[in-house]
């Protein structure tokens, strides 16, 4: 009687079955986690074929984005570099008094977004035409010099240029005294602006469509994998595994697959970067430019990283609760 | 322990498998739940696994109405519960322990825990030397014991049983018969559906009989045809 007292005794706490201190439970979830990896590295070895096209898929729709991204950004790098050399050319009304131009200057000079200011008198200026046109000779019938003064203003430039505030900048400088005209090449400022904007968008929506066909893959690629593992999916919830754990194994695949999606997209990147760079100098050093193309870097190959990442768990998460709530109870 | 309440189940169709069931089992005792096939035995097992849910009526388990369990409680409620399926539903690609361990598996038992009990329950059924094996190297009386072991070694309050002894020879069938009464002597809840005549003959067992969806007989003795 005793012996059948210990087991019901036994039984009941069994029953209850919550008689697990949290530590075992998150001992065992841990294990359950590292399990759960090793199990879903392997099933995707075992399945080779499979495993590298998903993952080429994914790395081509990630490096497609990635790759426009890395040009309009270059692009824009290359914008920035003229930017920083844009002047601002100022014409000094002709015949200004040499008190008059002086005040300009230090007008000019206590601007706050101005860098820096060069003074080129009329006579430099006659001078310097003198020597770098070749119509020296032509020059002496003239009277008198017919170049006016000017000021080479610098902007200071901090990041991008704002294009606006450039606009009244140069507006406040044309509405100072004996100034005649201020001349300011933005037109092709603005088309390159506009050009980066518009390639920013493309990219946007390159990526988004992209990074649609990537969920699509990876949650088809998932789809299959529940297919070939419904029994066990059912048998795992009738002996009461949450969600969570039938999730798990998925999750885990999709997550792998997204990572060495993104992985095989950074090197494709890289090496296609290496491949164009010396092209690129070629070119850089026939404009006499010192430009040196940027690569994705540390900090790109994580952000592919993280977004291979989340497509990967975003894609296993769709495929798996679309088939968990069609086995709900109705 | 389990408490029908005028319960119904209709399927989308507008068939009405289940019609205003009503019982009550206690804990620790066992029945035999029978009728013909299609007479919505099967249904009242997925109700009583929650793998469905009552159209109208009640099902309270210990008190409890399982009508208000969300879906993400039903893993808590399955815990514990212990079902024997008809077509057992081991995982072929798995070995006869991990098979068994799955209930535990999934509870969240550390490793050695699972190991004792495993063997424990393996024991009991008494297959513990075949716990390496992969379930198709047994016989279908031996891969129904693995069935078995499986819903009872996590110690649920209540065993489900559908059709246990489906395509077992008589004396297979005696011996799970013993196994379940093993289960009951210990507190356990256990509902066999079967419409295996000879089996519930032999046995003097509370009979329930459904009959197109209704309870007919409800009662004790033998002869349930």
């Amino acid at each position: 009687m005793a012996a059948t007292d210990n087991n019901r005794d036994a039984n009941q706490r069994g029953a209850s079955g919550q008689k697990l201190s949290f530590s075992n439970r998150w001992r065992a979830y841990k294990s359950h986690h590292r399990i759960t990896l090793r199990t879903s590295f392997n099933k995707m070895l075992h399945e080779p074929l499979q495993t590298i096209l998903t993952v080429m898929v994914i790395a081509i729709a990630l490096t497609l984005p990635a790759a426009l991204y890395l040009t309009v950004d270059n692009v824009q790098q290359l914008g920035s570099n003229f930017e920083s050399s844009a002047q601002i050319t100022v014409f000094v009304q002709k015949g200004a008094k040499t008190k008059a131009i002086q005040d300009l200057e230090s007008q000019l000079t206590t601007m706050p977004a101005v860098a820096s200011v060069d003074y080129i008198s009329a006579k430099q200026a006659l001078l310097e035409f003198k020597a770098l046109s070749g119509f020296g000779s032509a020059l002496r019938y003239l009277e008198d010099n017919p170049l006016p003064a000017i000021f080479l203003v610098q902007p200071r430039v901090e990041g991008e240029i704002d294009l606006a505030e450039t606009k009244k900048f140069v507006e406040a400088i044309g509405a100072l005294p004996v100034v005649d005209d201020v001349q300011v090449d933005m037109v092709w400022l603005q088309r390159l602006h506009s050009l980066i904007e518009m390639g920013h968008k493309l990219v946007l929506a390159l990526g988004i469509t992209l990074g649609i066909g990537v969920l699509l893959v990876i949650g088809n690629t998932i789809r299959l994998a529940i297919e070939s593992r419904r029994d066990e999916i059912i048998v795992v919830k009738l002996v009461g595994g949450t969600n969570a754990y039938v999730r798990r194994p998925f999750l885990y695949t999709g997550l792998l697959l997204g990572l060495l999606g993104a992985l095989i997209a950074s090197i494709m990147l890289f090496s296609g970067l290496l491949w164009m760079s010396s092209s690129i100098e070629n070119l850089a050093s026939l404009y006499q430019s010192q430009y040196r193309i940027e690569g994705l870097g540390v900090a790109g190959f994580f952000t592919l990283m993280l977004l291979g990442a989340v497509f990967g768990l975003g894609g296993a998460w769709i495929a798996v609760g679309k088939h968990l709530r069609d086995i709900e109870p109705r | 322990m389990i408490q029908f309440d005028n319960l119904s189940k209709r399927y989308p169709g507008g068939f009405e498998v289940l019609r205003n069931i009503s019982f009550k089992m206690d804990a620790g005792e066992m029945a035999f739940l029978t009728g013909h096939s299609g007479a919505g035995k099967s249904t009242l097992l997925k109700l009583l696994m929650l793998m469905e849910r009552p159209t109208s009526g009640n099902l309270l388990i210990n008190g409890k109405n399982l009508n208000r369990l969300s879906n993400s409680q039903i893993p808590m409620y399955r815990r514990q519960v212990g079902v024997v399926f008809q077509n057992h539903q081991l995982l072929l690609d798995r070995s006869v322990f991990d098979n068994v361990a799955l209930p535990l598996q999934v509870t969240g038992y550390p490793a050695s825990e699972v190991g004792r009990r495993v063997r424990a329950a393996l024991d009991g059924v008494g297959l513990l030397d075949k716990e390496q094996q992969k379930p198709m190297a047994l016989s279908g009386g031996e891969q129904q014991r693995v069935g078995i072991a499986r819903a009872v070694v996590h110690k649920p309050r209540i065993l489900l049983a559908d059709e246990p002894t489906g395509n077992l020879d008589p004396e297979l069938s005696t011996e799970i018969m013993a196994l379940f009464r093993r289960f009951q002597s210990v507190g356990v809840t256990v509902l066999i559906a079967t419409h295996d005549i000879s089996l519930i003959n032999r046995m003097q067992l509370r009979i329930m009989r459904l009959e197109d969806g209704e309870l007919t007989d409800d009662g004790g003795g033998y002869g349930g045809y």
